[in-house]
């Protein structure tokens, strides 16, 4: 279903057109994404997976599992979820792997010929930062202004990261943006970057990065070698799985992609959700979900007591949603979709309490439990790893200028650690100075000195409170392991 | 938890095969992916590597901290050999 | 139970964010359910009074000089938490007065019967919208008056539309 009214957005929908789905003529928009054209159809079974043919749908809309994988005008493989919507499109459910095409210019012993090869573009550039997030972008922000040439790499054709679906305001005091809303926080960080020698380069995936500071980019069905001096890896993370009876069953979604859906698209996921996970992705897109007039039937965790912040759990506890702590989730059910699931208490080791199962008829359930830093960049070039608990699994170790052990290569926002979008944008800041420094043979030195320094406090007081202390411990096993 | 619930969603590898294989003596990530192909669909294991390893501390003991991951290797996406080469779609 | 097992505020936690009784009576003032450590202060630089005080660290919770409110409710749509609350408590009809953050669409009108919902989304009573602000200031968190039986100002923090889903 689509929205056709919400409280914070309106939705800029490009031209309404005819698409075809295993033959039949379905009506989306240009430009969407063919999952959420889909979706919007009410079809919610994309494939059947390769061995036990078991439904499966849109899971993480970042292109990053294989879920939603479909035969696109013939092509297999094709991730739905991240391919734009085009008029008269074939659309058809993939089952299995997937034939090879054998077309007249790519047969069985036919080679490209010399016309056709070594057209690799090679670029040069004194930085590049991967990711146009809040880290990425704030980031290329602080280097620019220090005057170093940069490029910001991203997948995606919209610049902002996360920050394009988060509808509520920040928290923090005026230089964390706070009370402003996430999707004008991206706006914003995007206006700071006129008149700096920073360029966008939208749409583009980086496919390798290695120990020389090269990187492997795909773009337009390009590939392109672009040589840094610096690197700055401003990546995000990604979300977790939870494994349960027919957790892959369409109407699984993670969080990030219910908000894709949701405040991207403004297609709703479902009628009715259960949301698991009370931390602060979780409570707010709860609030999100009912603020599109989904109905939550309630949010659990297994957690003896709510993860987020008590302000975003009370905005959905007085519109009438339950919180319940102690509990998970056991199984969904349903032929091809979600249609029902069991939820139960757990005891203090995490083991269901027998006799605590109850169902909940539920459509969609979203999953919020947590994120892991995306490290494979780096690791990828052989930056030393460290597992850090608090800061989310494994992540490249770094120092406090979010330098990691290969010089000139940075880290820096979610993907140096799970934090706030609020932390990432001075984490990018600060991975932006240093940086410069190093590239900079006549930087400001003064200049530099101050803004570190004024990063680095803003940096202290937003992880003061006792929602900062996860984090805290985290930097604080990182810088004493070193980088 | 179930056998047949599914753990490695691009490979349609089911928690009992992943609890047997763990229990012949493969136990570590890079071992079970090579058996079992766990890791080497799409997605390259982001889906299921973290639940993979909770598996087989659970089986066998030890800390997530402490598992090897597996290795990171480009390209990051799939992507068609042709693009790598060089070939374009306007010639 | 405390509010951090189930999302609700009760007991001593609520009664120590209550203005005092006689504040209460004395006309609208301001109801800042904020209770936990968090790195935030938009609501002290909205308000004109300079009525609300974070000491020191932001991370320290809010406090309300209540001498000084005056209930104007331009902290409201300030506070990123939607946790900030008007009530006016003093007519002498029995009839209290709670001006609420309601990012929800469509906006109830003018007029309108609503039911008003406590911290756990109960049904407390019906209430009549007397105002609803929405200009661009306040930047899409619009502001809505109810009206309550004056014994229902503490405890009515939200409301649902007749028709809407419960």
């Amino acid at each position: 279903m689509r929205l056709t009214q919400h409280p914070i957005l309106e939705f800029d929908r490009g031209r309404e057109i005819e698409f075809e789905f295993d033959g039949r003529k379905l009506l989306g928009f240009e430009g969407e994404s063919i999952a959420a054209a889909l979706h919007a159809n009410g079809i919610r079974v994309f494939r059947e997976s390769i061995k036990r043919k078991r439904p499966r749908g849109f899971f993480c809309a970042i292109g990053r599992c294989s879920s939603c994988l479909m035969t696109v005008d013939g092509i297999p493989n094709i991730m739905t979820c991240v391919t734009p919507l085009k008029e008269d499109m074939k659309v058809e459910t993939q089952r299995g792997k997937g034939a090879i095409l054998l077309t007249e210019s790519f047969s069985p012993g036919s080679r490209p010929t010399e016309a056709r090869r070594g057209a690799k573009d090679v670029a040069t550039v004194s930085l590049a930062i991967v990711g146009a997030g809040p880290a990425g972008l704030s980031a290329a922000a602080y280097a620019g202004r220090m005057g170093v040439e940069t490029i910001v790499i991203d997948e995606n054709d919209v610049p902002g990261g996360q920050l394009i679906k988060q509808t509520h305001m920040f928290f923090g005091s005026r230089e964390h943006y706070a009370q402003i809303r996430g999707i004008d926080i991206g706006d914003e960080l995007i206006a700071n970057l006129s008149g700096l020698p920073v360029k966008l380069m939208l749409g583009t995936t980086v496919l390798g990065l290695y120990p020389d500071r090269t990187l492997s980019l795909l773009a337009n069905r390009r590939h392109i070698e672009l040589r840094a001096d610096a690197v700055i890896l401003a990546t995000g993370a990604s979300e977790n799985m939870l494994a349960f009876e027919n957790c892959d069953l369409p109407g699984v979604y993670g969080a990030g992609a219910v908000q894709t859906l949701m405040n991207v698209h403004g297609v709703v996921p479902g009628k009715r959700v259960l949301m698991v996970g009370a931390g602060n992705i979780g409570l707010i897109v709860a609030y999100q979900l009912l603020q599109a007039g989904v109905d939550v039937a309630a949010v659990i965790d297994a957690a003896p007591e709510v993860g987020g912040y008590h302000v975003h759990a009370a905005k959905i506890r007085r519109a009438g949603v339950p919180i319940l702590t102690s509990h998970t989730v056991q199984r969904v059910t349903g032929p091809d979709r979600v249609e029902s699931a069991e939820i139960c208490r757990v005891d203090d080791h995490w083991q269901p309490v027998p006799g605590s199962e109850r169902t909940l008829s539920v459509d969609t359930v979203c999953l919020a439990v947590g994120l892991t830093p995306n490290c494979e960049l780096a690791f990828q070039m052989g930056c030393r790893e460290t597992y850090v608990a608090e800061l989310g699994g494994p992540v490249a170790a770094h120092d406090p200028d979010l330098e990691t052990s290969i010089s000139g290569v940075f880290i820096a926002g979610d993907a140096s650690g799970i934090e706030e979008a609020s932390t990432a944008m001075i984490e990018g800041r600060l991975a932006g100075l240093a940086a410069a420094e190093l590239l900079c043979r006549e930087v400001d030195r003064e200049e530099l000195k101050r803004l570190r320094s004024e990063a680095t406090s803003s940096l202290k007081t937003l992880r003061a409170g006792p929602f900062g202390a996860t984090a805290r411990e985290g930097k604080r096993k990182m810088f004493k392991v070193g980088s | 938890m179930k056998d047949d619930v599914i753990i490695c969603r691009c490979e349609d590898v089911s928690y009992g095969e992943i609890v047997e294989a763990i229990d012949s003596g493969l136990t570590t990530l890079e071992e079970l992916k090579r058996v079992l192909r766990t890791g080497m669909g799409p997605c390259q294991g982001r889906t299921c590597s973290r639940l993979i390893a909770r598996i087989i501390t659970e089986r066998i003991g030890g800390e997530v901290a402490d598992m090897k991951p597996l290795l990171d290797r480009p390209p990051t996406m799939p992507v068609e050999i042709g693009i790598l080469a060089g070939a374009s779609d306007e010639d | 139970m405390n509010h951090r097992r189930d999302g609700i505020l009760r007991g001593e936690g609520l009664r120590r964010l209550s203005p005092p009784p006689a504040r209460l009576k004395a006309g609208p003032v301001v109801v800042i359910e904020c209770v936990e450590s968090i790195p935030c202060n938009p609501c002290v630089q909205a308000c004109p009074k300079g009525a609300i005080i974070i000491e020191g660290d932001i991370n320290n919770t809010p406090t309300v000089d209540y001498d000084k409110c005056n209930g104007c409710g331009l902290c409201i749509s300030a506070c990123p938490g939607l946790a900030i609350f008007v009530v006016d408590a003093s007519r002498s009809d029995g009839v209290g007065v709670v001006v609420l953050p309601y990012e929800y669409a469509p906006l109830p009108e003018k007029g309108e019967i609503v039911s008003a919902l406590n911290r756990e989304g109960e049904a407390v009573c019906d209430a009549l919208v007397v105002r609803v602000i929405n200009t661009k200031a306040l930047d899409r968190t619009p502001l809505v008056s109810i009206e309550v039986p004056v014994e229902h100002v503490m405890a009515v923090r939200h409301f649902r539309r007749r028709g809407d889903r419960s």
